[in-house]
C-alpha cells in the first residue's frame, strides 16, 4: 500500500487535492502580493529613514549658518568659537563666485552598519557670509575664528572654519599675540604632535605649510603681505587673509577673496555715491575719482592682484585720513 | 445553494475517496453529470478565494497606509514649527549682522549705528544689486523721534526707508533700536548727527 503525503492528510484538503507538482493560483497571488507588501514596507521605510536624515543634517547646516552670525569679529579685532556634534560630523563647503557669491554649507553624518559617510543633506546658501575652510571638513569638534576683512575700509568678516589641529612655528609676534589672547585650543604655537598640521614661517623642516613674507615698506610686520604654500597650490595674501590661506583649501580661498574682492568694489561706488551726497552739505571731500578708480581694479581682481592692490589700498586709506569729512 | 453545495462536495469526497479506493476510474467518469458539478464547484471555489484573497490584501494595503500616514503626521509635525524657529532665530540674529554691514553702518566701528547717506543710496538704483544679497525678506528703516506720520523716502522731511522688500506674503517682522547718523558740518565744525530709529528685518512664515 501506498503511503500518503503529508498534504494528503485532512490537514491541508486544499493542497491535498493538488496533483503532485502543482502550484495553485492562490499560493501564487498571496506570495506575489504578500512580497509585495514586504518590498513596500522595507523600501518605505529605508526611504523614510533617508528622509529624516535628510532632514536632520539640513536643520543642522541651517543651525550652523545661525550659530556663525554671532561668531562674526563684527567691530571686534578677531572672535572665536567651538561648535560641537554629538557624532562624527562633515562639513561640506562649496564657494560660488556669481554676482556676490555664496558659500553653500552642508551637513553629512555617517550612517548604516559600516558607517560610512552618508548623501549630505539639503545645502543652506549663506550670501552674506565668507566661509575660509577645506571643502570637506570631518571631526567631532569645528573651530571658528573670525577676522575682519579691511581693503582699505571694512568690507566684512572672514570665518575660518577648522576641525583640525595646527602648529606654527617662528609665527611672527602678532599673530602669536592673537592666537594667544583668543586661547584658540586648536592653533598651538610650540610643543608640535605628530598629528598636528605644521605651518612654518619663513623656515623650517617637516612643514606642511610654508608662510613667506614680502611686505617690505609701511608695514608693522614682513608678513602682513606674501605668500603660503601648500601641497595643493600656492596662495598670495595681504593682512587678515594669511589666516584664510592657511586654514582652507586653494579653491575656496580664491573663490571667496574674488567675492570679497567683487563687494570691496561695490562698497567703493556706495561711498562714491556717498562723497556726492555730503559734498553737497558742503563737507567736501576729493575721494571720488580715487573711489571709482579702486572700484574698476578691484571688481574683477583675483587674489593674484593682492598684494599689489593693498599698495593701492593703503594709499587710499591715507586720502580718506587727510579728509575733513571721512567717508569711512 | 448550501445543502446543494455540501451535497456536492460530500458527493465529490465520497467520490474522490472511492478514486483512492481502487474505484475505476472510468466508470466515475463516465458520469458526465458528476463531472460537470465537480468542475463547476471547483470553478466558484477558487473564485472565492481569489475575491477574499483580494479583499484581504487591499484591507492589508489601505491599513498599513493609514498606519503610515498617522506614522508620517506625527513625525512631520513638528517640520514646520522647526523651519519657522529658524526663521526667526536667523531674522534675530541678522539684525545685529545687516546694522553691522558696511553697506548700511555708519563709520565701521560701532555696531547698530547706521549711515543715513547709505540709506539713501541703497533706496536708488543701487540698491537693486543687493536683491539677493540680503539674508531676510524685508528691511525697513524708520525713525522713531520725533514721533509723527510716515514718511517714505525719498521725499521732504521722509522718517521711513525701505531698503528691500522681496513681496513676499505672511512675512513676520523683528525690529532692534539704532542710531541714524550722517556727518554734517556747520561754521566750518563736523560733528555726526544722529537720531534715533528702528531697524526691522522680515522672515517669510508659512503660516
Amino acid at each position: 500500500m501506498k503511503k500518503r503525503n503529508f498534504f494528503q492528510s485532512s490537514m491541508f484538503p486544499l493542497l491535498a487535492r493538488k496533483k503532485r507538482g502543482e502550484f495553485g493560483f492562490v499560493w501564487l497571488f498571496a506570495i506575489i502580493a504578500g512580497g509585495a507588501i514586504l518590498f513596500l514596507a522595507i523600501y518605505g521605510s529605508v526611504k523614510f529613514g533617508e528622509t529624516k536624515k535628510f532632514q536632520s543634517d539640513t536643520e543642522i547646516a541651517k543651525t550652523l549658518a545661525i550659530l556663525t552670525d554671532p561668531m562674526q569679529a563684527s567691530f571686534a579685532e578677531g572672535s572665536y568659537g567651538k561648535i560641537s556634534f554629538r557624532e562624527e560630523t562633515r562639513i561640506n563647503n562649496i564657494c560660488f563666485k556669481e554676482d556676490f557669491g555664496k558659500n553653500d554649507i552642508s551637513i553629512s553624518t555617517k550612517s548604516g552598519i559600516v558607517k560610512e559617510w552618508g548623501k549630505s543633506g539639503g545645502a543652506i546658501s549663506v550670501h552674506n557670509k565668507y566661509i575660509f575652510s577645506k571643502e570637506k571638513n570631518e571631526g567631532k569638534d569645528f573651530y571658528v575664528f573670525s577676522k575682519p576683512f579691511e581693503f582699505p575700509y571694512k568690507v566684512n568678516d572672514m570665518i575660518f572654519l577648522m576641525s583640525e589641529d595646527y602648529c606654527l612655528l617662528n609665527p611672527p609676534e602678532y599673530i602669536s599675540e592673537e592666537i594667544i589672547g583668543l586661547r584658540i585650543p586648536n592653533i598651538k604655537i610650540s610643543n608640535c604632535s605628530d598629528s598636528d598640521t605644521v605651518v612654518c614661517f619663513g623656515k623650517g623642516n617637516n612643514c606642511d605649510i610654508m608662510v613667506y613674507g614680502v611686505c617690505m615698506t609701511d608695514c608693522n610686520s614682513i608678513y602682513e603681505e606674501g605668500t603660503v604654500e601648500k601641497k595643493e597650490g600656492t596662495m598670495k595674501y595681504k593682512g587678515n587673509l594669511i589666516y584664510a590661506a592657511i586654514f582652507s583649501e586653494p579653491n575656496i580661498y580664491e573663490c571667496n577673496v574674488e567675492r570679497l574682492l567683487q563687494r570691496t568694489g561695490k562698497i567703493a561706488e556706495l561711498l562714491s555715491e556717498k562723497a556726492d551726497l555730503i559734498n553737497a552739505r558742503d563737507c567736501n571731500t576729493n575721494l571720488k575719482p580715487d573711489l571709482l578708480i579702486w572700484k574698476g581694479l578691484t571688481e574683477n581682481a583675483t587674489s593674484e592682484n593682492i598684494i599689489l592692490l593693498n599698495q593701492i589700498s593703503k594709499k587710499l586709506n591715507r586720502l580718506n585720513a587727510g579728509e575733513l569729512c571721512r567717508l569711512w | 445553494m448550501v445543502r446543494a453545495l455540501s451535497f456536492l462536495e460530500k458527493k465529490h469526497r465520497t467520490s474522490r475517496f472511492m478514486f483512492f479506493f481502487f474505484v475505476e476510474k472510468k466508470k466515475f467518469l463516465a458520469s458526465r453529470k458528476n463531472y460537470n458539478s465537480l468542475a463547476i464547484l471547483k470553478n466558484n471555489k477558487a473564485q472565492m478565494k481569489i475575491q477574499q484573497m483580494a479583499f484581504m490584501i487591499l484591507a492589508v494595503f489601505l491599513f498599513f497606509i493609514l498606519v503610515g500616514l498617522f506614522f508620517l503626521s506625527i513625525e512631520f509635525r513638528g517640520l514646520r514649527q522647526k523651519a519657522m524657529l529658524l526663521q526667526e532665530e536667523s531674522a534675530v540674529s541678522s539684525l545685529k549682522v545687516i546694522s553691522d554691514m558696511a553697506e548700511i553702518n555708519f563709520d565701521s566701528s560701532e555696531t547698530l549705528v547706521l549711515d543715513e547717506d547709505k540709506l539713501r543710496i541703497l533706496l536708488g538704483d543701487f540698491g537693486k544689486y543687493y536683491e539677493t544679497f540680503w539674508p531676510v525678506s524685508s528691511i525697513k528703516v524708520y525713525k522713531i523721534y520725533p514721533a509723527g506720520e510716515i514718511i517714505k523716502c525719498p521725499s521732504l522731511n521722509c522718517n521711513y526707508y525701505e531698503i528691500y522688500n522681496s513681496g513676499q506674503k505672511n512675512v513676520k517682522e523683528y525690529s532692534t533700536y539704532v542710531s541714524i547718523c550722517r556727518k554734517i558740518k556747520e561754521f566750518s565744525y563736523v560733528y555726526d548727527k544722529c537720531e534715533i530709529g528702528k531697524l526691522v528685518v522680515g522672515v517669510k512664515t508659512n503660516e
